[in-house]
């Protein structure tokens, strides 16, 4: 009120200076307000929202930044090349090509030569969509529809219409992109292509690859790091129009090829597995194939590795075996079996023919393990050569009553004689004399409760008692099958890595598949080196234990005798064990052979097996063709042949015993006339191998003629359609020959040697002394020239 | 018209001839100089690739520039007190030329609005002219304010009685300035332009609170524009997405949020040191107006924290010495036309520097010195020179 009046009425100067003062101090203070509040607080929650951007969040925006403005390609290292011990390739890298469709790319080509042609430009009248893929589908063998579904895809820039083109096809797609320039639309990649130039040899051991050329099995799988090698890369900046600029940055990382491994693997000595393996399942009616590894006793080397039929390297998804191809070919017409069923069987085929039953599965060992057992007993003392046994045929054990093989008993034996005939109720009565604490010791030290370490994919190991279940009461039972090999399983490469340390001298070793590796200027990078795991048994005792096994081969009624090739000091342990599961049937065996050669210094150990040889009838003990089933009859005929191929590959040389070289003499009777088989069987029956020269129909000439007495195991030559050669040859000087030698140069003019001498091995000490026909004669071929051997005694004399 | 001596001149006189202020207009040749440098490294890019050339940018920004500078001398000689005449005509040019975007052929329309007109073949934004012409039109009738002379109206009849009360309140006075305001912002929204918009609001409010209207107007205006607001964010498709957007960008990377992302990305990679003077990724085709209304994350991606913290020290003094020269501006109109310049500076650089590291939702507003656009620059650096002419009328302070 006081106010409205002093306004009618004018305001007092002073009243004026006051408000005018009033005003400047309330501009004053705004403009203040106004100060602190733009030029100072509103840039803290800015210089916060800053720290928090470069500083906290700077490593996570960074990443993020960079991942969009690099082109990182990656340049694929080549895989590295697998070979055998020989050299040979086994497994290689080649380059193919990838075919790639980018259906934005073509059609933009296609509407621009569509533009052309609407402006009257030169341009391609052909090009369209379905005469591309016609034209690709013609070359390649696509769908042309399918590729034209493909172009449907306008957005994409990355369709792969074919994976791993060959050269040929390749070479064709090219000239088509060329002469149509389709450019950027169609266009190849280059990829790299696995080859396994032996199909199917040792598949299980080398294993293959999967499309992006990862390893899946085998050695491709166990060193595929290496054998991959590393990708290069090339990082380049782009802007964000996706152009490289590479004035900008750019950095280079060679790729590092893949080592190439050579492995222990020898494809020679691989093909006679393969072989051995092949004939005896066709010969034995096996059932559920088998597996064979040859093994370098002294490094445990690998030297082969089959199981079953393996498969083609090439093509692993597809079946190998042609009945089990057919009956899922069958399966997937069969309109009653349903996709998922038809898939599961694929794919267990599948497995089933990639497993390698020598590290992957177990089985029972059966009488094999007895060389581990014998050994054993020899290194602790508690048995010697002259230890004697009684077998009535059957032995108590813990209320059981076990059998053995001969049910009507082996009497009375010395050790010798309990390992030749693999008598159980002997070996039981070893096993006693270990002991359950003793026993496990040696499982345990020999390998069987450990993995062995092998460079192979999925190894297994021993199914085996816990020690104290073995080693109790109860247990009793189980140290008495333990002892013949049976009620535990092992894995075949857990056996012949055992096998191997009982016969070079106690060393147990990893085995392994891998030498060594080179770089691409074929230096050597790794070698794999040869270990010792630990000394089992002495080297004494090693010695014994292969003559032993030698017995079991060369003595006339050892249940390896089978396995016997004169010349080649063969020892060996059968086997023939249950097969004891849910699924199995009582009569289902498996036969084994685990052979060495030669015994007197070992060079190679094989373990042979078949799995199910089938019976002539449920609970027979024959096949259907006659052949008792047991390790020595099936196993050990299979495996001695294969010994002997591989010494005479590996070259070792052959050493004969007096009995051998003296031969049992026959007289040669005629076979003109005969036909090749016969003749064959005449031979054999003589104990004759025969060398067939020709290709007639009928025996035309022999060599040595009808009459001549010939010693046994002497080679006899059959002309088939050729004329046997009369004229007289000139008999070798043969002094100084060792007795392979002196066979050998008898043998190149079609001589004959009839030998003797006092030493029991015939070696490369032995020499050749006098030789009933001088050196120089003139006489007819087939004759048989008697030579005598001397050892040849060397004296070490002090330089 | 003969010159007259120094000692001759009226007190005016002399006042108008005094020095200005150096601070001042150092912080601001400083941040003309890095802006027109980072205009060159930022643009390099996209010069590079879509003109071929990689220094376009840079040459015309940096023609702009000089001329800038050189109008700011000018507008710094000139004795500011001749705006008060001016000032009601700026003010029907600002109208006139808002008008013109509408109107064919000398209107350009760009992304789908018309924010700039063509005139002898000079290209501009009528809201960077009507921003001045507020200001000094503000400035110019609150001086004269006196705000105890109240109108008068017949209390007699209804009407008068309401007006009478208005009036008192202070409502009647803040009626012209609202109605110049909200026509101003109808023009503008109607381009649509609605960084503009704010920015007019915003340099005009502060020139009306430095002026002295009751606080309690303001007060009364946030009450109506926050809810006004918070509505507008929570109930139009438009609004929400963009907001979606902002509290996410990654919601929407390749589209949307695009933009965001890639200036966090040219921020984030920045660091504390930054990749240094060149070096940014980021302005190769990546960030979109890079060298535009995204400079900064360029910068800051070469410069790093420390380099974005020094551009933002620079600015708050600019700032600070801005405010301090109004507190110590010989007389009101000066203070409230630098209030007006300052303050619009200082809204931008905040609202700038907010939007590209996505503190608050994105709108388009340019960092003033630092973002391409020639005329803008010309003009920013006009109203500096308007600060400056301030500057020069303070009084030295009596020595002893």
């Amino acid at each position: 009120m006081a106010r409205e009046r002093e306004d009618r009425d004018g305001k007092s100067k002073a009243q004026e200076r006051v408000d005018d003062r009033h005003n400047k101090r309330r501009v004053f203070w705004r403009t203040v307000l106004l100060m602190v509040l733009f030029g100072a607080v509103a840039f803290v929650p800015l210089v916060g929202r800053l720290y928090q951007l470069q500083i906290v969040q700077h490593e996570e925006l960074q990443e993020k930044a960079a991942d969009q403005q690099t082109r990182d390609l990656s340049v694929s290292a080549d895989r590295g090349t697998i070979y055998d011990s020989e050299g040979n390739i086994l497994a290689m890298s080649a380059t193919v090509q990838n075919l790639i469709l980018s259906p934005k790319d073509l059609n933009a080509a296609i509407e621009e030569n569509d533009e052309k042609i609407a402006a009257g430009k030169k341009a391609n009248p052909n090009l369209n969509q379905a005469f591309v893929a016609q034209g690709l589908s013609q070359i390649t063998g696509l769908d042309a529809e399918k590729i034209i579904e493909r172009m449907g895809r306008t957005n994409s820039q990355y369709e792969v219409l074919y994976r791993k083109m060959e050269n040929d096809m390749s070479e064709r797609v090219r000239a088509f992109i060329a002469d149509n320039k389709l450019g950027n639309g169609v266009y190849l990649e280059p990829d790299s292509k696995r080859y396994y130039p032996y199909a199917s040899l040792a598949s299980t051991v080398i294993g293959f690859t999967g499309s992006e050329n990862q390893g899946l099995y085998g050695t491709e799988y166990v060193y595929d790091e290496a054998l991959s090698g590393v990708s290069g890369r090339v990082l380049t900046a782009k802007n964000g129009w996706g152009t490289e600029m590479l004035s900008q940055y750019e950095n280079y990382i060679d790729a590092q090829d893949g080592r190439d491994h050579h492995l222990t693997i020898n494809a020679t000595i691989q093909g006679f597995a393969e072989k051995a393996l092949e004939e005896g399942i066709e010969k034995y009616d096996v059932q559920n194939g088998g597996f064979c590894i040859v093994m370098d006793p002294n490094t445990a080397a690998i030297l082969a590795m089959a199981s079953n039929g393996g498969y083609d390297l090439n093509s692993p998804f597809e079946i190998f075996d042609p009945d089990e191809a057919f009956r899922l070919e069958e399966m997937k017409a069969d309109p009653a079996v349903d996709e998922e069923t038809y898939k599961g069987e694929l794919s267990k085929a599948q497995w089933a023919q990639w497993t390698n039953r020598c590290v992957n599965d177990t089985y029972e060992p059966g009488s094999t393990f007895k060389s581990m057992v014998v050994a054993a007993a020899l290194e602790e003392g508690v048995v010697d050569l002259n230890t004697q046994f009684y077998c009535s045929g059957s032995k108590q054990v813990a209320g059981f009553t076990i059998h053995c093989s001969k049910r009507e008993g082996h009497g009375a034996q010395d050790l010798t004689m309990a390992v030749q005939n693999s008598c159980n109720p002997a070996f039981i009565e070893i096993g006693q004399r270990l002991g359950a604490e003793k026993f496990y010791d040696y499982m345990e030290d020999f390998g069987f409760l450990s993995y062995t370490g092998v460079d192979l994919n999925g190894e297994n190991k021993g199914r085996v008692w816990d020690r104290d279940f073995f080693e109790s009461a109860e247990g009793a039972a189980s140290l008495a099958t333990a002892s013949f090999g049976q009620t535990f399983r092992i894995t075949p490469i857990q056996l012949i890595t055992a096998a191997c340390s009982v016969v070079n001298g106690g060393h147990l070793m990893v085995p392994h598949v891998l030498d060594y590796t080179t770089d691409a200027e074929g230096n050597v990078v790794d070698t794999v080196p040869v270990t010792e795991v630990r000394q089992v048994i002495s080297e004494q005792t090693s010695a014994t234990v292969r003559e032993l096994l030698e017995q079991v081969v060369g003595a006339p009624k050892g249940t390896g005798k089978n396995a016997y090739q004169p010349g080649y000091r063969i020892g060996g342990k059968t086997g023939t064990s249950e097969k004891i599961g849910a699924d199995q049937n009582e009569d289902d065996y498996i036969v084994s052979f685990l052979g060495v050669a030669p015994a007197n210094d070992p060079k190679v150990v094989i373990l042979l097996a078949y799995d199910t040889p089938k019976p002539s009838y449920p609970g027979s003990s024959w096949t259907a063709s006659g052949t008792y089933i047991s390790g020595g009859n099936m196993a050990a005929p299979m495996a001695g042949p294969l010994l002997r191929q591989i010494l005479d590959y590996m070259g070792v040389e052959k050493q004969y015993s007096a009995a051998e070289l003296s031969g049992a003499d026959s007289t040669v009777p005629s076979l003109v006339g005969y036909d090749e088989a016969t003749a064959a069987s005449e031979c054999k029956r003589l104990g004759y191998t025969y060398r067939k020269i020709g290709d007639g129909a009928a025996v035309t000439g022999q060599i040595p003629a009808a009459g001549a007495v010939l010693p046994a195991g002497s080679e006899v030559l059959i002309y088939m359609g050729e004329r046997a050669p009369t004229d007289p040859v000139e008999v070798p000087d043969l002094a100084g020959k060792t007795p392979d030698q002196t066979k050998q140069a008898l043998a190149a003019v079609n001589l004959y040697m009839r030998g003797s001498g006092s030493a029991q091995y015939f070696t490369s000490g032995t020499l050749c002394a006098t030789q009933s026909i001088p050196a120089g004669a003139m006489v007819d071929p087939g004759t048989v020239v008697d030579v005598t051997f001397v050892e040849n005694i060397t004296d070490y004399r002090p330089e | 018209m003969a010159k007259t001596r120094f000692r001759d001149r009226t007190y005016r006189q002399q006042l108008a001839r005094g020095p200005v202020d150096l601070p001042f207009l150092m912080l601001v040749l400083l941040l003309t100089g890095i802006g027109l440098i980072t205009v060159f490294s930022a643009s390099f890019g996209s010069a590079y690739y879509e003109n071929g050339d990689p220094s376009m940018y840079f040459r015309s920004q940096l023609r702009m520039a000089i001329g800038g500078v050189l109008i700011m001398w000018l507008a710094s000689r000139l004795d500011y007190q001749i705006l008060r005449r001016l000032a009601k005509w700026g003010l029907i040019g600002s109208f006139i030329l808002l008008l013109m975007v509408k109107v064919p052929g000398i209107g350009v329309t760009a992304k789908g609005a018309n924010r700039w007109i063509r005139i002898l073949g000079v290209r501009f934004q009528p809201s960077e002219i009507a921003k001045v012409g507020v200001i000094v039109y503000f400035s110019a009738k609150l001086a004269a304010r006196d705000p105890e002379k109240k109108r008068k109206w017949n209390p007699k009849m209804g009407l008068g009685r309401v007006l009478n009360f208005l009036e008192r309140i202070g409502f009647m006075e803040l009626l012209p300035y609202m109605g110049i305001l909200l026509l101003m912002a109808a023009l503008l929204l109607w381009e649509p332009h609605m960084s503009g918009t704010i920015l007019i609001l915003a340099g005009g409010a502060a020139v009306l609170f430095a002026g002295g209207i009751h606080w309690g107007w303001f007060a009364a205006g946030g009450a109506v524009l926050v809810p006004g607001l918070w509505f507008i964010m929570n109930h139009t498709n438009y609004m929400a997405s963009r907001l979606a957007t902002w509290r996410d960008p990654w919601s929407d990377p390749r589209d949307a949020g695009w933009q965001t992302i890639q200036s966090l990305y040219a921020i984030g990679s920045g660091g504390l040191l930054g990749k240094g003077f060149g070096k940014s990724m980021q302005k190769f085709l990546y960030l979109p107006e890079e060298h535009n209304d995204f400079i900064f994350s360029i910068w800051c991606e070469e410069m790093g924290f420390i380099g974005a913290v020094v551009v933002i020290i620079l600015f708050v003094l600019l700032i600070l010495r801005g405010y301090w020269l109004a507190l110590h501006a010989r007389d009101k109109f000066g203070a409230l036309l630098i209030v007006g310049i300052i303050t619009l500076t200082a809204v931008q650089v905040f609202l700038n520097i907010g939007v590209v590291t996505n503190f608050i939702p994105p709108t388009g507003i340019s960092l003033p010195f630092f973002s391409y656009g020639g005329t803008a620059l010309m003009i920013q650096l006009g109203e500096m020179g308007i600060v400056l002419s301030v500057s020069r009328q303070i009084e030295a302070p009596r020595l002893g």
